[in-house]
């Protein structure tokens, strides 16, 4: 059953562009990118109970890092950027996550926003690297001989990169790791009165979820092709979280039905702007009233 | 930098430092009798405000009634949110309450958006920008009135919390919710009552803020800067909170003379990464024990 329907979406995911209009491939993109990123975030709030308002911040980190690099060495392989992004989104994790172990709740939260506002004022104010406000135009990826230079190139790029990213954070789920993280999220007394080091593990979520949120930063600069920092403010930030919320903390498949639901809303919503917000809001305080867990809690089975 | 031209900044922070103190405050109250953090107190306060310049505007009121009026309204506002919204998630952990406060302040800003407008508008002061001068320094009466009439209200919570039986419900609930409701105080009333009485509180410094920046759905991110301020003092404690704005707005208004230009916006974010990471009790908070 289980298979079936991963092999279903297998199916569906690789035969998208070949049948959608351009505009929807870009769509499907997006929604890759963002379950990335998603799922990156889940891996620190949902499974370690430690909420961030500051992944825009990681983003623009992996974007701009891959953006640098590919000007610098064009004939870079893209997986290899992407990798390079995400190692540098990771460094800058752990320099972040190892002082955050002293905070929690609402202090770390709070810590993570303020470290989102910082990252888009460095950008702006480190212009002559990053071009500042005028943004910078990002090159083509090339793999080996190819120039992925088509809507449906760049696709088949973020489906692989997130397909293989899901099937990571579900074996990490799975696995002594996953565990001690959703020990932590019950409590994080109790885990470590059970031998749990928590600081470790939780220093290991902290990393782990920038990597990921580096390596979407990295997608994103080549899915976009343009990069200024106000694309990456707080409120980005916040539709992550309600990526997360709506598809389930401490779900990686969760993660990936929210991020398309909130993708695919964003964009349907582009032209009632002022409206934007407002469901928003709403999805949050709904979710957290009255399904708690969110769309991956629905789903399971009731033992 | 003389120091006639130094006292005008710091008396000009000290002006902005009372706007964060009365935002800090009011997170304060809320968290010192639900433990949670109200993430929407920057857009109530900014609803308060464009009520207060409608009551103004449309209405024709005089200038104190109208911002009577928008106090009164960001109080009324506060006691329906607690009562729908936030009294549901009671027994929900404070993870979740942050996210609906969170949720909460996005439709309270678009909904703002839409009845009012999304633009910047100007906002009557009962105060002059005109400097006067005392000797060598000069000083803009709406600095004055900010920090008198943040005083004022200051002195008067203070009387509250100690002299009246509210005010010792409250104290008492925020020491220990369990023996409070053993003594009888009704601890639900109690949250109510600091719901409204924060945003009373958050009213006043929005009705105050909005004159010296500009009206606009924008002016809630103020709450950032307040929470910074609490923290900086010990986050949960009322005289922190008020020693915490007034330093963060002198700092805030001095940093640009010594520091890059570039930098400027990001310091009262830089000084709240700095006191979480070197002391998150800030100067005169309390080590809170963990329970399993």
């Amino acid at each position: 059953m289980r298979r079936t329907a991963l092999g279903l979406a297998a199916v569906a995911a690789l035969g998208w562009p070949l049948v959608a209009p351009k505009y929807l491939v870009f769509l499907g993109t997006l929604v890759a990118v963002n379950a990335v990123v998603a799922i990156g975030l889940n891996l620190l709030s949902g499974y370690t109970n430690q909420l961030s308002f500051g992944h825009a911040g990681f983003l623009a980190i992996g974007a701009y890092v891959a953006a640098l690099v590919t000007l610098q060495v064009p004939a870079l392989p893209v997986p290899l950027t992407l990798l390079v992004a995400g190692l540098a989104t990771a460094l800058v994790g752990l320099a972040l996550g190892i002082p955050c172990l002293r905070l929690e709740g609402l202090y770390l939260a709070m810590a993570t926003l303020a470290f989102g506002f910082v990252v888009t004022e460095a950008i702006t104010n480190l212009d002559w690297l990053t071009r500042g406000n005028d943004g910078l135009r990002v090159p083509l990826a090339r793999l080996g001989p190819w120039t992925l230079d088509t809507d449906a190139a760049r696709y088949y790029l973020a489906v692989a990169v997130a397909a293989a990213m899901i099937l990571a954070a579900l074996n990490v789920a799975a696995t002594r790791t996953g565990r001690a993280f959703l020990a932590i999220r019950t409590s994080e007394i109790a885990a470590q009165a059970s031998g749990i080091n928590a600081a470790a593990y939780k220093t290991i979520a902290f990393v782990l979820s920038a990597f990921y949120t580096g390596v979407a930063g990295g997608l994103f600069a080549f899915v976009v092709g343009f990069l200024s920092p106000d694309a990456f403010d707080v409120f980005l930030s916040v539709d992550f979280l309600v990526m997360i919320i709506l598809g389930g903390l401490g779900s990686v498949l969760g993660s990936v039905a929210g991020a398309a639901i909130v993708t695919v809303l964003n964009d349907s919503l582009a032209g009632f702007q002022a409206f934007r917000p407002l469901i928003f809001g709403a999805i949050m305080i709904i979710c957290m009233l009255f399904m708690p867990g969110g769309l991956a809690a629905m789903t399971r089975r009731k033992s | 930098m003389t120091g006639a031209a130094l006292a005008h900044v710091v008396v000009s922070g000290l002006a902005t430092g009372c706007i964060y103190a009365l935002v800090a405050l009011s997170l304060v109250i809320v968290y010192n009798a639900t433990r949670t953090l109200n993430f929407a107190q920057g857009e109530m306060l900014m609803v308060s405000a464009f009520v207060a310049w409608s009551a103004q505007r449309a209405a024709g009121l005089p200038l104190l009634l109208a911002f009577a009026c928008g106090v009164a309204a960001g109080g009324v506002l506060a006691y329906v949110v607690e009562r729908v919204v936030i009294r549901r998630a009671l027994s929900a952990t404070h993870w979740d309450v942050l996210i609906i406060t969170l949720g909460l302040s996005l439709m309270l800003r678009a909904g703002a958006g839409m009845v009012w407008t999304n633009d910047e508008l100007p906002f009557p002061s009962l105060f002059s920008n005109r400097p006067v001068s005392f000797g060598p320094v000069k000083i803009a009466p709406v600095s004055l009135g900010i920090i008198g009439a943040s005083l004022v209200l200051m002195l008067a919570l203070v009387m509250l919390f100690r002299a009246t039986r509210f005010g010792r419900a409250m104290r008492a609930v925020a020491q220990n919710q369990n023996a409070a409701r053993l003594m009888g105080i009704s601890v639900e009333r109690v949250y109510s009552g600091a719901w409204v009485l924060a945003a009373v509180v958050g009213a006043v410094g929005g009705v105050l803020f909005a004159p010296v920046t500009f009206l606009s759905t924008k002016m809630g991110l103020i709450a950032i800067n307040g929470f910074t301020a609490a923290v900086l003092g010990g986050f949960g404690s009322m005289p922190g909170a008020v020693v915490g704005g007034m330093l963060l707005g002198v700092i805030e208004n001095l940093a640009p003379l010594y520091l890059p230009t570039g930098i400027r916006y990001s310091v009262p974010f830089l000084v709240m990464i700095a006191i979480l990471l070197a002391r998150p009790r800030g100067l005169f908070g309390r080590v809170e024990r963990r329970k399993v």
